[in-house]
């Protein structure tokens, strides 16, 4: 428990150290996405604000939780305007309203869809890794060319009242569309 | 070597104001270029750092998310924009994480390594800021002036100054222009000027030419004058001579003696006519001008006219009646209107027709009205060019012996004397009319005055006799004292003052002319002294007494007969008598 502890504080580490060229310290894809995660809400415009405008932004972990350490460490001194970022686990759906972003992933891909599919309608952004299975949040990590990239899924997020920044979208590896 | 000098003659012409102004215009064009150029550099500025933002803001999420390839792409496109030289991406930390470098030196790894560049580029940096927090920082650097705007902008400089030049030497070259044409008015307003001279010279010598012509007209006028008057008096005075030359012969009958003596009297009084036409012609002789009616005196002349011009001739009057009086001298008048008929006579010797006639004239110059006195013959007429000289004296077309020569000037004489003027026309062939043109007079009519009625008893007197010429003196002298006066001379108006200071006088007959003190003065002193002595004055002629009068003294005119001479004292000395007695 230690090892992975102290390796995936050292991976964040590596990843904090931004645009560092994935040949030096290499650190692991989780570490990444879990650096991602808290960065996604700089992008995000939820209906009313989501929550108080001085309330912090609250970041769940919704089923298993890949991250362990690695996610605390990364909200650490995240701030999106003005707001700190919270985390919290949640076993399933049940009181994920407070919860402004989630990460979704059940114990099998079946599991994650149908958390998913809970979730929908709700002023949520939803993040799926595709190591779990095929099943897509609004955002959808992938690895590709050995560098953590992520697919966005723009009808989604419109349905749950999501605005998502053009700069956000302009990094995807692609944005699903109503069209 | 000749251009030069000629084109550094010319520069100092170019006006300095022309310079001047077209260096200030010079100056103006840079100062505009030069703000231009400041001002694109300014906004230009101002475009790179909005650049920069745009870049900042393209490249947050790729930026934050690690996404390098996202992140150059957005710097190339950067790039594509030719005045981009260079465009960098720095992470939170400082380095590098994308970057775009058009020419050969590299970005630095670092912000901090990064040097505001001046020179030729304008650089500008902006923070990538993502949810409030800055994550990165942006670097561009662009080209301060692209190179072709840089070339127009010199290029628009040159021409500027190739204008100045140009306006400089426009100005110059016109200037030159103007100082030749001015030059060259110059050169012909002297030549103007030195014509002009000339014509001035040449015309002054013409008016001498001319006043030289005239002097030489009048000498030979005055040689013709002088040569006539010696021809008639010579005549004259060979009778007078030889008539006394046998006169002063012992024992000369007592018939020839008288006839002799009686030969010196004509000639002398015939002298003493011409001597009066002379007078007349200088309009110097004493005139006695009477208010008279000219038809009147015309028809008291038919007769005399009738017995003068013969009976070949006939004598038609056509006078206008109620004509203005005229004052005119009648002795004068009826010599005049002889003198024509003479002339008319002469000029028709198979006999004609003579008209005498009067009417009104045309006014004079001088506004005053006039009459107009014809004498028209049927003769041979005048030639034009003898026409031209009738009014000089002793011009004569007739023979000698029948002529003097001094009719129509004594006719010219008397009818400028009064005031009028005379005209000849004449048709050679058909005759020729001489006109006269007298003035009016507003005066009444004036009675003749009658003769001094002869004194049987003529009154004796004492008189002072002043006269400066010792022959015409001792003459005066010797017929007073014949006329049964006592006489004593003076030789001068001193010695008669001083004379008749010491001695008591009846009467002072003096001369006029006389050198110092003339008679008049005399006459005036005399009468502050002793205003009861009449004077009489005798002259030849005189211009004070023709123009102003003897001051209403009685005048003897030269040459006098003894009967004159007594008649006028026998006047001045009548009156004294009933206040003596």
């Amino acid at each position: 428990m230690r090892r992975p502890s102290a390796l995936a504080a050292a991976a964040l580490l590596a990843a904090l150290a931004l645009g560092a060229p994935a040949a030096r310290a290499q650190p692991s894809d989780l570490a990444v996405k879990a650096a991602f995660l808290p960065k996604f809400a700089g992008y995000v415009g939820w209906p009313g604000g989501g929550g108080g405008p001085r309330a912090p932004l609250v970041l769940c972990v919704i089923g298993g939780d890949p991250f362990g350490r690695m996610i605390d460490e990364a909200v650490r001194g995240q701030q999106v305007d003005g707001r700190p970022i919270a985390v919290r686990r949640l076993a399933g759906t049940e009181g994920a309203e407070s919860c402004q972003l989630a990460f979704v992933q059940g114990a099998n891909p079946r599991a994650t869809q149908q958390m998913l599919a809970a979730l929908r309608g709700r002023p949520i952004l939803t993040v799926t890794d595709s190591r779990a299975g095929p099943a897509r949040g609004m955002i959808f990590f992938v690895v590709e060319g050995g560098r953590v990239r992520f697919h966005i899924d723009q009808v989604q997020a419109q349905q749950s009242g999501l605005t998502l920044n053009a700069r956000l979208l302009a990094i995807a590896l692609s944005v699903r569309t109503a069209r | 070597m000749r251009p030069l000098t000629r084109l550094a003659d010319r520069w100092p012409n170019v006006p300095i104001a022309g310079g001047l102004l077209a260096v200030l215009l010079l100056v103006a064009g840079l100062l505009v270029i030069f703000q231009s150029a400041a001002n694109y550099v300014a906004l230009k500025r101002q475009q790179t750092e909005v650049q920069a933002q745009i870049l900042a803001a393209s490249v947050t999420a790729a930026l934050d998310f690690g996404d390098v390839a996202t992140a150059e792409e957005a710097v190339r496109a950067f790039g594509a924009n030719r005045e981009v030289s260079a465009a960098g991406v720095y992470d939170s930390r400082g380095r590098r994480f994308a970057g775009f470098v058009r020419k050969a030196r590299p970005l630095p790894d670092r912000i901090e390594g990064i040097t505001r560049s001046g020179g030729n580029v304008l650089d500008a940096t902006a923070p990538v800021v993502r949810g409030g927090a800055r994550i990165g920082t942006v670097y561009l650097q662009v080209e301060r002036e692209p190179l072709s705007r840089r070339a127009a902008r010199y290029s628009v400089i040159g021409l500027l100054a190739v204008m100045a030049a140009l306006v400089v030497l426009v100005l110059g070259v016109a200037h030159t222009a103007l100082r030749r044409a001015n030059r060259e008015l110059e050169a012909r307003a002297s030549d103007l000027g030195l014509a002009y001279g000339e014509l001035q010279v040449q015309v002054e010598e013409r008016a001498k030419a001319e006043e030289q012509l005239r002097q030489a007209q009048k000498m030979q006028a005055l040689g013709q004058l002088t040569g006539g008057i010696a021809h008639d008096f010579n005549n004259l005075l060979t009778v007078i001579q030889g008539s006394a030359d046998i006169l002063k012969r012992p024992g000369l009958e007592e018939a020839k003696r008288i006839r002799f003596a009686e030969a010196i009297v004509q000639t002398a009084a015939r002298a003493a006519a011409l001597t009066g036409q002379l007078l007349a012609f200088a309009r110097r002789q004493p005139l006695k001008p009477q208010v008279l009616d000219i038809n009147a005196r015309i028809l008291g002349m038919t007769e005399l006219l009738d017995r003068t011009l013969g009976e070949r001739i006939g004598i038609v009057t056509r006078l206008s009646p109620g004509l203005c009086r005229v004052k005119v001298d009648p002795a004068q008048l009826e010599a005049a209107l002889l003198n024509i008929a003479v002339n008319a006579r002469d000029a028709m010797p198979d006999g004609g027709t003579l008209t005498l006639s009067t009417g009104e004239a045309p006014p004079l110059e001088d506004g005053r009205a006039a009459i107009a006195v014809a004498v028209a013959d049927t003769g041979t007429g005048i030639d034009p060019e003898v026409l031209q000289r009738v009014f000089e004296p002793f011009f004569t077309t007739k023979s000698v012996g029948k002529g003097t020569g001094l009719g129509l000037s004594q006719v010219y004489g008397f009818a400028a004397q009064t005031g009028g003027e005379v005209k000849v026309a004449s048709t050679p062939g058909e005759g020729t009319v001489v006109t006269m043109i007298l003035p009016c007079s507003d005066a009444p009519p004036e009675e003749e005055a009658a003769p001094a009625a002869a004194s049987a008893a003529r009154r004796r007197g004492r008189i002072l006799v002043v006269d400066d010429n010792e022959d015409v003196g001792a003459l005066a002298e010797a017929l007073c004292a014949e006329l049964g006066h006592s006489v004593v001379r003076a030789r001068s108006a001193e010695e008669a003052l001083d004379l008749s200071a010491s001695g008591r006088f009846d009467a002072v007959f003096t001369d006029v002319v006389m050198p110092g003190m003339s008679g008049i003065e005399l006459a005036e002193r005399l009468r502050e002294r002793a205003p009861g002595l009449p004077v009489v004055l005798t002259t030849g002629f005189s211009d004070r007494l023709a123009e102003g009068g003897a001051g209403g003294l009685p005048v003897l005119y030269k040459p006098y007969r003894a009967d004159a001479l007594a008649e006028a004292l026998e006047a001045v000395l009548a009156p004294q008598r009933p206040e003596e007695g």
